[in-house]
């Protein structure tokens, strides 16, 4: 068991920096640096060459990776490259309110993924089960700018009910976010429970179907307590893994979430740091955003592991 | 008897309101965040926010809604017959943020401090004219160019060139001071920068009691802030397909307003085939301006006969030139091209009009026998690795006076002569107008400058903009000018 967890966190590491050097690699292919991206058109002649002097450009791009890497070991990763802000006290806020964000988004839509991903699965192929399915799938399939630019529009435009976009600034206490958090939330939900929910019930409708179900049934087992005791324990272990998946999703993917609702947090940071080519903060934020998905992953499995009697035995036989 | 009382207690409120007109509400502006972290007050440097410091601090010279140069920080100036020794006055009872005299000494090192080659500055280049700056007296400063200039207070229009507090170079990028009709209470460029109402503005307190300039980095999110009344004003325009979607609701007023902005075609006058003036003249009779200004911008903007200077500026050579298909194909010809002439034309979607633009053009001038190949472009390092790189790229300038514009874009051997036209007639006509003390003459020797261009040059100008500027129903008294130009501290909201 130990000798797994470990061997998951090795490759946990190596994941973190391959990903650093892809980004680093990434960022390096696009046309442009840091000081053409601040300079726009005065990037020629001499201050190019300052200013590249400056921020150290002018040196190859193994020896910048290798400088930072050695910084990023140490917890150190140094100051934003064009500003003398701190990294750190530029991504603390951000870290916070894709947290909230993220938060707010799993308390609204894991319960209703279950809820409803239970109902549609014990009703299939009736009408309940048909709308919920129809309803996940195009939660699914609509883009989520196409969705909040929609709902924007009714919400914000039309009827007036809540604010469109988001224009509190980074470091405002949590409080200050509402009311301007709920679309961008809802936005969010909608995407992930539609995709918890499709698990839920296919596992769930698998566990149904499957031979020990049957033979309870046969023996007389009360539908309740067969649907409690033996359905929903087999059915929702598999939801532990996606339900992971989503929460490190939600972390990464929200770029485009953030970027619409002009939500303060880690996504809209890095769109704005790529254009910048702020090469330390866009390593800084694909490094965070990695680790918590190998975290999230890590822990997704453990949780399998302690919920899974199955598993746990065949791991200490094989130690 | 109480009536009687109630009705003096409203009267003398209502006086009370004319005399003295408190600051009142909130007006709330979304800004680019175009520096993102790099962002600063600093007036001078590459990463200020204009929409903060022109609402926090003044120039020694302002440009006027007729635009001539109208008196700002300056009161009034003079030159020698000469013209290369100006005074300028200086406003009495000006008062900077922090409760200190605005004075000459301020103003000397406000302008030293742009000239100073560590700071680096890119406004830098716009004072190079001057070589001296003397205190002369508490309000008096004097400047000794190099050379005869005669629309010298001009150069002080530019938004850069903002008065601060003597000695306050180093800290002035986070506080702001100014002698502005706002003060800056918190500086947040990716969030909510905060300004509140100087009390103590030298043209009176001004209508709003409360700006919020606020970071929205995606243009669509700016949009859908103004849809939804979260802010009262964009950064600059709006398109013409937003245009129509705002003008249906009476929520919002639009203002059109005619700017030097131009946008336009650069070929190269120092590679082939464009080194050949009938080449370039060729392809720029063959153009249709009005069919690019339809097609590109919707009919929002002004056409001319390629001149850079704007249609407010008062050396406009303001003339319409049309296409002329059967003379560019016997030009063409004349210079050894009877089979027309194919060609490339790099376009990024830096500007939005651009791809239009140039697919615009490669449909008219096909006839004329120029076959052009559009090549699309990262936006991505265009300006370092496409524009004055490329023989054929696309371009756009920012409103200059007419000298500036001339000057920097087409004085031979400039920085920025995109086109790298180098014709020493051309400059020696820029010299002589400088040196004209004579409006009237000035202007005559301007306009024969950019008569010469149309002739010689290798800029093809496909209009001037007109800014389509969209504020919330309840803003009042907004100057239909550029941002620049607006007098922030009229604006009242309801």
């Amino acid at each position: 068991m130990l000798r797994m967890v470990l061997q998951r966190l090795m490759l946990g590491l190596v994941t973190v920096a391959l990903v650093s050097l892809i980004i680093f690699a990434g960022v390096e292919l696009l046309p442009g640096d840091a000081c053409t991206a601040v300079l726009q058109r005065d990037a020629h002649g001499q201050r190019l060459i300052n200013c590249r002097k400056e921020l150290g450009l002018d040196r190859p791009a193994y020896v910048r990776y290798a400088t930072w890497a050695a910084g990023a070991v140490r917890g150190e990763f140094g100051a934003s490259a064009n500003s003398d802000t701190r990294i750190s006290e530029l991504v603390g806020d951000r870290v916070k309110n894709s947290l909230l964000l993220g938060i707010c988004a799993l308390a609204a839509g894991l319960p209703l993924a279950f809820l409803f991903g239970i109902l549609a699965a014990l009703k299939r192929d009736k009408a309940l089960d048909l709308v919920v399915s129809g309803l996940a799938i195009s939660a699914m399939t609509i883009p989520e700018f196409v969705s909040a630019t929609m709902l924007i529009l009714v919400f914000s435009g039309w009827l007036g009910w809540l604010p469109g976009i988001v224009l509190t600034s980074a470091n405002a206490p949590v409080a200050k976010f509402f009311p301007e958090i709920i679309l961008p939330v809802v936005v969010l939900s909608m995407v992930m429970t539609a995709h918890i929910l499709r698990t839920v019930r296919s596992s769930m409708i698998e566990v149904l179907d499957s031979d020990y179900v049957r033979m309870a049934t046969l023996k007389g087992v009360p539908y309740r307590s067969m649907i409690l005791r033996h359905v929903l324990p087999n059915a929702l272990l598999p939801a532990i893994n996606v339900v992971a998946l989503t929460v490190a999703w939600l972390l990464g993917g929200v770029v485009v979430i953030e970027t619409v609702f002009n939500y303060p947090g880690l996504g809209r940071l890095m769109v704005s740091a790529i254009s910048d080519r702020d090469l330390a903060l866009v390593q800084a934020i694909a490094l965070i955003v990695a680790s918590v998905y190998v975290v999230v992953n890590l822990t997704a499995d453990l949780l399998t592991l302690v919920a899974n009697p199955r598993l746990r035995t065949a791991m200490a036989r094989h130690a | 008897m109480r009536k009687l009382s109630g009705l003096l207690a409203a009267m003398a409120l209502s006086v009370a309101s004319l005399a003295v007109a408190a600051p009142t509400g909130t007006f709330r502006q979304a800004h680019e965040v175009a520096s993102g972290n790099a962002s600063d007050v600093d007036p001078i440097s590459k990463g200020r926010v204009f929409a903060v410091t022109e609402k926090i601090m003044n120039r020694l010279v302002r440009p006027g809604l007729d635009g001539k140069p109208a008196p700002d920080l300056a009161l009034s100036w003079s030159a020698n017959p000469a013209g290369t020794e100006w005074t300028f006055k200086l406003r009495e009872g000006v008062k900077f943020h922090n409760g200190k005299a605005f004075s000459a000494t301020d103003a000397v090192y406000s302008l030293k401090r742009v000239q100073d080659p560590k700071i680096d500055s890119p406004a830098r280049s716009t004072i190079k004219m001057i070589d001296k700056i003397e205190v002369v007296d508490a309000k008096t400063v004097k400047f000794s160019l190099s050379e005869p200039y005669a629309d010298f207070p001009l150069v002080f229009t530019d938004y850069r060139l903002m008065m601060i507090p003597d000695g306050s170079g180093d800290t002035i990028k986070t506080t702001g001071i100014g002698t502005g009709p706002f003060k800056l209470e918190k500086f947040d460029a990716q969030g909510t920068s905060v300004l509140v109402a100087n009390m103590d503005y030298f043209d009176g307190p001004p209508g709003v009691a409360k700006m919020e300039i606020i970071g929205i980095p995606d243009a669509q999110a700016r949009f859908q802030a103004l849809l939804g009344k979260q802010i009262d004003m964009l950064p600059s325009g709006i398109t013409p397909q937003e245009k129509t979607l705002l003008s249906r609701s009476s929520s919002f007023t639009i203002q059109d307003v005619p700017t030097g902005n131009w946008r336009g075609f650069v070929f190269r006058t120092d590679l082939k085939p464009w080194d050949d003036v009938r080449v370039r003249r060729a392809i720029r009779l063959a153009a249709d301006r009005k069919g690019i200004l339809a097609l590109a911008a919707g009919g929002q903007g002004a056409i001319g006969c390629d001149t850079p200077v704007g249609p407010t500026d008062q050396y406009r050579w303001d003339k319409t030139c049309n296409q002329d298909i059967a003379k560019a194909k016997a030009l063409l010809a004349e210079a050894g091209y009877p089979n027309g002439l194919d060609f490339e034309v790099f376009v990024s979607t830096v500007e939005g009009v651009w791809p239009a633009m140039a697919a615009t053009l490669q449909q008219q001038v096909a006839p004329a026998g120029f076959r052009i190949k559009i090549v699309q472009v990262p936006t991505d390092g265009y300006w370092n690795e496409v524009w004055m790189k490329k023989p054929v790229s696309m371009t756009r300038w920012n409103q200059r006076p007419a000298d500036a514009i001339l000057n920097e874009a087409y004085r031979g051997g400039g920085k920025w002569n995109e086109s790298y036209f180098k014709d020493a007639k051309f400059d020696a006509m820029l010299d002589d107008a400088r040196k004209e003390l004579n409006f009237d003459k000035r202007r005559a020797k301007y306009i024969e400058a950019q008569e010469y261009l149309w002739e010689n040059g290798g800029t093809l100008i496909g209009f001037h903009a007109t800014l389509s500027v969209a504020t919330t129903a309840r803003v009042k008294n907004l100057d239909p000018v550029e941002n620049f130009t607006i007098r922030w501290n009229k604006i009242t909201v309801d």
